[in-house]
């Protein structure tokens, strides 16, 4: 009987999505042998409102704490009390995000209960004692299979691996206190400032929206700019023959000489392709190209391609990518 | 000040990798390896703060077999002072069992700061430096793409989905690094040169147990040639369609 | 003995004693600041460049206004040599003259050639001065050139001839029996002093022998405190310019990375460069020929050849007084022009503390430098400038490591991939997949041997465009029936970025790992498509001990056009093509020709159109020196500034021998918004393959 701890990530009171992939990937574990799922939320008072949408997805116990000093990010607080909780639980996996908070986290508690971690994984599954893994190695370039024998074992999920299920359960509340005084941490998280005011940065973005010469124009990154709104989460990009003229800053230059990309999705828009740029993203997982020259180079590394007038098509893209995601 | 930095010497990642007959490892025949990425910014970090206080040491610490000794004297040529090889035969996958070896070396060592990168470009994991703070009982923040530093405080930003934190710790502390925060210097001749008599000590690991271990390593299925899928706005809802249902990134 | 006389012999050994002073204070400068250098070599090949370069004014001649009225200044100024001398001796032993020892018709040709010359070089120095102080061409200006020093120069040289043929003038006027029809400008000027009485005559006659006598010795002391420093140093430079051999002499110099106690790679001050660049220094007129024909300059950066040349002489006489002893702890001032630092500097611990490279010559205009050789191509006195940027390069990346970061990536990626992008090293010989083309490795594995190794490079293994050069080429090679094989992935970048951009550590890791895999296999004769790793391989891998044949496709073609073992078929259309001359394969190693009558014998109804600036005033496509990796962000973009030229012929194709040119121009034309293919004269030619019908 395997019981799964899943740790359910909020960031300003809200429950973020992949709290509930967390808890659908921790069901679906626990399903396999009849154990039970404990979800684990914690923030400022007020938090333990969500406890009804863990429930929804899975949820069987819903550990919820509440505390002022748990408002922003408290990692040693919150390591301090997760930890102590998962050691008290008997649990066969605990499930974390891969996020800039999980990945913090999910170290400090593996190390505070000696137990083996491994994040940005793919796929989980038990093997009698043990638990395997899939996690990509090599910038992806490799699949890992991996075991793990601790108990429990850590586990850090990569984001919309474990698409959240509707699978509902008791989520019987459990009040529980921070380990330890929050207002003691050493850490202090002082600011957190979120928003498209804060640009999204092109080494961080999941989504970049790139163009080059077939935009003919600086006035014309405009449709970039609104496709890149409608996936919500992309950067716009620009190929050298683009800074070189002006018409985008040379920080948004993606190639050799500029920055060198590895996003989930490249959205290469009028750019031929030259060697100089393809060596700054050819490493995206998923290429769509966009270009009225059919015998450009840059259709031998998209995987996608469609051949046309980027200003017929972008903008149908645009309304239909906006559509898309707002069924997501 | 006194500043450690955890480097680890990964393989070159533009190339296409082979499975070694063994099954659980990459094939190494061929293979070029140089310092990991996010770890040659960790030494930029620690050099720049060097390059403002002459008096700073920084020394790097690498786990790994005599062959990090190389990767060692390149951080040694950008300008660190000493290093050290914690020997094993092969590094483990584990992370928390490297990061027994290496709190092991660094505990009483004096320092300030111990710096490690965020992740390596191959095990990926971005553990082992949140894990070596924890085991010493140091402060620790992860991913940071700015940091000051004002005596026995620093304050540092961490990039986060869609904004920024801003955090502020006391040194001693473990800070891991991520893109963003500078650009790794390019050791000159002058540096290669002198990197050569820098000391570099050799000790054995004492690895802790190994609860995480790789079973099978596999290339994941060719990235099919692209194709065209179409001419035309037409195009867009089949594109769109693919985007959802096989790209999986919509 | 007169006093005259006396007072003559006495300003002849002050002035003498003086100017041996200044000679040797400048040679010792130069010997014991500058490092050693060896320029004895080719001793045959040193005499024939100063007797064509030199005496004969062969690149002074390539500015056609300029040119033939500096020439005749020069031959007037070794002429007259003679009679100056003549004048001299006549001052120490009173009545000497050559028609006491000559034969009556050698005196008579060689007065008349004193006079002919007299009047020719006053004609020019007019002229000069005419275009100098009027006309003002663009090349005179800027760089703080000094051109008063110039002004006086031309009026000092000027009063010389004057003066002279006063001289004669007066003197017949004097005596007429001794006039002669041999000087007939100072006869006829002699006849306008005819009514002076006897005292005056006498008077202007003195004077003009004393004002001629007395302004050569000024001059003589005036020379290492000016420009004109050229009239002593030019002939011995072009004596000892670089000149291993045709070829070779653009090669870069050896540096030798083990040696012991080695501590400055590069250089960062003048006390870091060989002696001859100090020589170079000494050497530049400041006439800007050099500046006038460099892309970076004409396209706008910082970049000027010839501030460098005048920096390091300002540098080198900054820091040489000091350095040696001869001014001590003295305040060092500027003393005339040419001498000291900028005017201004005076402290002689500023002064010591200053480098030649940031004090004087900028990080960004070293940067600028395509390294094409246009400057040293032009270059009257053989000065070779881009040596003195190579090294100051060197010590900027090997010492310092301060180099534009976007060239980090292709030094990171020469290193662990062998080539200058992030490329799988696997795909090296993708580009041959289904032509049958073998390895090295194969073929030997075989037991065969090929004729040539096909050096494919870089660009023919990961650019796309070039990709299909290489595809064409091999085509070629095949057509010929040539038995070839290339070295797949076991090739490695040739070095030429590395080395270029002034990281010669990573040049001679790869170079060395490409020379030993070539001896592995026993490479004897090796072609290639790109004039980089022609130069690279040909021409600067014997300093490590590479020594292959190499062979540019251009000529490579040719000979096998003229082995009659290329199948053409004679067709084709009556197209016009403009050849853009690649720099490294032109003003590098001589091959103008070969390009262009491959083309011709393949192409019969073919039309040659040339641009202005063509073969060796060729204008450089701008990818050169490295600069192919950097950002271009100050002026006119250099292949744009080449392409219009080449795009104004109206050619209805445009030609090139190089990857790095089939780029740039290839950039350049889309940038036009023009549809003029561009392509590879293997592309040209493969077009053509086929048995005649």
């Amino acid at each position: 009987m395997a019981n799964v701890f899943a740790f359910a990530e909020t960031r300003n009171g809200e429950l973020r999505k992949i709290g509930l992939e967390a808890v659908t990937a921790a069901r679906k574990i626990a399903d396999e042998t009849g154990g039970k799922v404990d979800a684990f939320i914690a923030g400022a008072p007020g938090v333990g409102a969500h406890a009804e949408q863990l429930a929804k997805y899975g949820a069987d116990t819903v550990i919820v704490v509440e505390h002022a000093g748990l408002e922003k990010y408290n990692p040693e607080a919150l390591a301090a009390t997760v930890a102590e909780r998962i050691r008290g639980g008997a649990y066969r996996i605990a499930i974390f995000p891969t996020s800039a908070l999980g990945s913090d986290l999910a170290p400090r508690v593996a190390a505070k209960l000696g137990v083996g971690l491994v994040t940005d994984v793919t796929a989980v599954n038990l093997d009698g004692d043990a638990v395997i893994v899939q996690h990509p190695v090599n910038i992806g370039k490799v699949m890992a299979t991996v075991k793990m024998t601790s108990q429990p074992a850590l586990i850090g999920i990569r984001p919309n691996m474990f698409t959240p299920v509707e699978n509902p359960r008791a989520g019987a509340v459990e009040r529980a206190e921070p380990v330890g005084d929050p207002s003691a941490s050493r850490v202090v998280v002082k600011e957190v400032k979120l928003g498209s005011s804060a640009k999204l940065d092109l080494g961080e973005a999941p989504v970049i929206v790139s163009g080059g010469r077939g935009l003919k124009g600086p006035e014309n990154f405009k449709l970039l700019e609104d496709l890149a709104a409608a996936f919500g989460n992309a950067a716009i990009g620009a190929t050298r023959v683009v800074t070189d003229e002006g018409w985008r800053p040379h920080s948004d230059q993606i190639g050799q000489t500029g920055r060198l990309v590895s996003p989930q999705l490249y959205v290469a828009v009028g750019i031929s392709g030259a060697i100089q740029h393809l060596a700054g993203m050819r490493t995206s997982r998923t290429i769509v190209a966009i270009n009225k020259d059919k015998e450009a180079p840059i259709f031998k590394i998209a995987d996608y391609g469609i051949v046309g007038d980027l200003f017929e098509i972008v903008p149908v893209l645009t309304a239909a990518v906006k559509e898309a995601k707002s069924h997501g | 000040m006194k500043i450690a930095v955890c480097i680890k010497r990964v393989p070159d990642m533009d190339v296409r990798f082979k499975i070694a007959p063994i099954g659980n490892a990459v094939d190494e025949a061929g293979l070029k390896f140089d310092i990991n990425d996010f770890d040659s910014w960790a030494v930029e970090a620690a050099l720049q703060i060097k390059d403002k206080d002459s008096a700073t040491e920084v020394v790097i610490v690498s786990l790994g077999s005599d062959s990090v000794q190389e990767t060692i004297r390149k951080a040694l040529a950008m300008g660190a002072d000493r290093g050290v090889e914690l020997k094993v035969a092969r590094i483990p996958f584990d992370g928390l069992a490297i990061a027994h070896a290496l709190a092991a070396e660094l505990k009483g060592g004096g320092f300030d700061l111990i710096l490690f990168g965020k992740q390596s470009a191959d095990s990926s994991n971005g553990a082992v430096g949140a894990m070596v703070g924890e085991l010493l009982g140091l402060p620790v923040v992860t991913a940071i793409s700015k940091l000051e530093l004002a005596g026995a405080t620093g304050s540092a930003k961490r990039e986060i989905e869609g904004g920024q934190e801003f955090v502020e710790f006391p040194l001693p502390a473990v800070l891991t690094i991520d893109q963003g925060l500078n650009t790794a210097r390019y050791p000159a001749l002058k540096g290669i040169m002198a990197a050569k008599k820098k000391p570099l000590d050799v000790r054995p690991a004492q690895l802790g147990e190994q609860s995480v271990s790789v079973t099978k390593m596999e290339l994941p299925p060719e990235r099919p040639a692209g194709r065209i899928i179409g001419e035309g706005a037409s195009a867009v809802p089949e594109l769109v369609g693919l985007l959802q249902t096989e790209a999986k990134v919509l | 003995m007169t006093v005259g006389h006396g007072i003559f012999i006495l300003i002849v050994v002050l002035s003498l004693s003086f100017f041996s002073y200044n000679a040797q204070r400048l040679v010792r400068y130069m010997m014991s600041i500058g490092q050693p250098e060896n320029r004895t070599d080719h001793p045959l090949t040193r005499i024939k460049n100063l007797f064509i370069i030199g005496l004969a004014q062969k690149k002074i001649l390539r500015d056609a206004v300029a040119g033939p009225l500096h020439a005749s200044v020069f031959w007037g100024f070794v002429v007259l040599t003679i009679g100056t001398a003549e004048i001299i001796v006549q001052g120490l032993f009173p009545g000497f003259t050559y028609a006491a020892i000559l034969p009556v018709p050698l005196y008579e040709f060689y007065i008349l050639s004193q006079e002919l010359f007299a009047v020719l070089v006053l004609a020019a120095v007019a002229v000069l001065l005419y275009r100098r102080i009027v006309v003002k061409p663009k090349r005179l200006q800027g760089d703080k050139v000094h051109s008063g020093d110039a002004i006086l120069i031309l009026s000092m040289i000027g009063a010389l001839m004057v003066s002279l043929i006063t001289l004669g003038a007066f003197g017949f006027a004097l005596h007429p029996d001794s006039s002669t029809i041999f000087q007939p400008v100072s006869l006829a000027l002699s006849h306008v002093f005819g009514g002076l009485s006897a005292g005056t005559l006498e008077a202007g006659r003195e004077t003009s022998w004393w004002f001629h006598a007395l302004l050569i010795l000024v001059f003589l002391n005036y020379l290492p405190y000016s420009k004109h420093l050229h009239v002593l140093t030019s002939l011995p430079n072009t004596y000892l310019a670089n000149t291993s051999g045709p070829g070779v002499k653009g090669a870069m110099s050896y540096m030798d990375l083990e040696a012991e106690g080695a501590e400055q790679f590069g250089a960062s001050d003048v006390t870091q460069l060989g002696w001859k660049s100090l020589l170079d220094s000494y050497s530049c007129t400041e006439c800007g020929r050099c500046t006038a024909v460099c892309p970076a300059n004409i396209t706008g950066k910082l970049l000027s050849p010839r501030k460098i040349m005048i920096n390091t002489r300002q540098r080198l006489m900054e820091l040489a007084p000091l350095a040696t002893g001869d001014f001590g702890e003295f305040e060092h001032h500027t003393l005339v022009a040419g001498e000291g630092g900028d005017a201004g500097d005076a402290s002689a611990s500023a002064a010591l503390g200053n480098t030649l490279l940031d004090n004087y010559i900028t990080e960004e205009e070293l940067w600028a430098c395509t390294s094409c050789r246009a400057c040293v191509e032009e270059c009257p006195v053989s000065i070779d400038q881009l040596d003195i940027i190579n090294e100051l390069r060197r010590d900027l990346v090997l010492m310092e490591s301060r180099f534009p970061p976007e060239i980090q990536p292709a030094f990171e990626s020469l290193e662990k991939n062998g080539s200058p992008w992030a490329f799988d090293p696997g795909d090296r010989a993708k580009w041959a997949e289904g032509m049958d083309i073998p390895t090295m490795a194969e073929m030997v594995e075989r037991g065969e041997r090929p004729e040539v190794l096909f050096w494919v490079g870089c660009m023919g293994s990961f650019d796309d465009r070039a990709k299909k050069i290489a595809v064409a080429f091999a085509r070629v090679l095949q057509a010929a029936k040539v038995k070839f094989a290339i070295l797949g992935q076991e090739e490695k970048c040739n070095g030429d970025p590395a080395r270029r951009m002034g990281n010669e550590y990573l040049y001679q890791m790869l170079a060395r790992d490409n020379i030993e895999t070539l001896d592995r296999y026993g490479v004897e004769t090796i072609v290639t498509n790109c004039p980089h790793c022609f130069h690279q391989i040909g021409n600067e891998y014997p300093q490590l001990g590479g020594n292959y044949e190499v062979i540019h496709h251009s000529t490579y073609i040719e000979k096998l056009m003229d082995e009659n073992r290329l199948p053409l078929n004679g067709e084709g259309k009556a197209l016009t093509v403009a050849y853009h001359d690649s720099c490294y394969l032109g003003r590098y190693n001589g091959i103008y020709e070969a390009p262009r009558e491959t083309m011709k014998r393949a192409l019969p109804m073919m039309t040659l159109v040339e641009p202005p600036r063509n073969r060796s005033k060729g204008l450089c496509c701008g990818a050169g020196g490295g600069r192919m990796w950097m950002e271009e962000t100050v002026g006119k973009r250099i292949n744009v500034e080449r392409t219009e030229e080449l795009l104004a012929t109206g050619a209805d194709v445009l030609a090139v021998a190089c990857p790095f040119c089939m780029t740039m121009i290839g950039d350049g034309v889309k940038s036009q918004g023009s549809s003029v293919p561009v392509l590879d004269i293997s592309e040209v030619i493969a077009q053509q393959l086929g048995n005649q019908s």
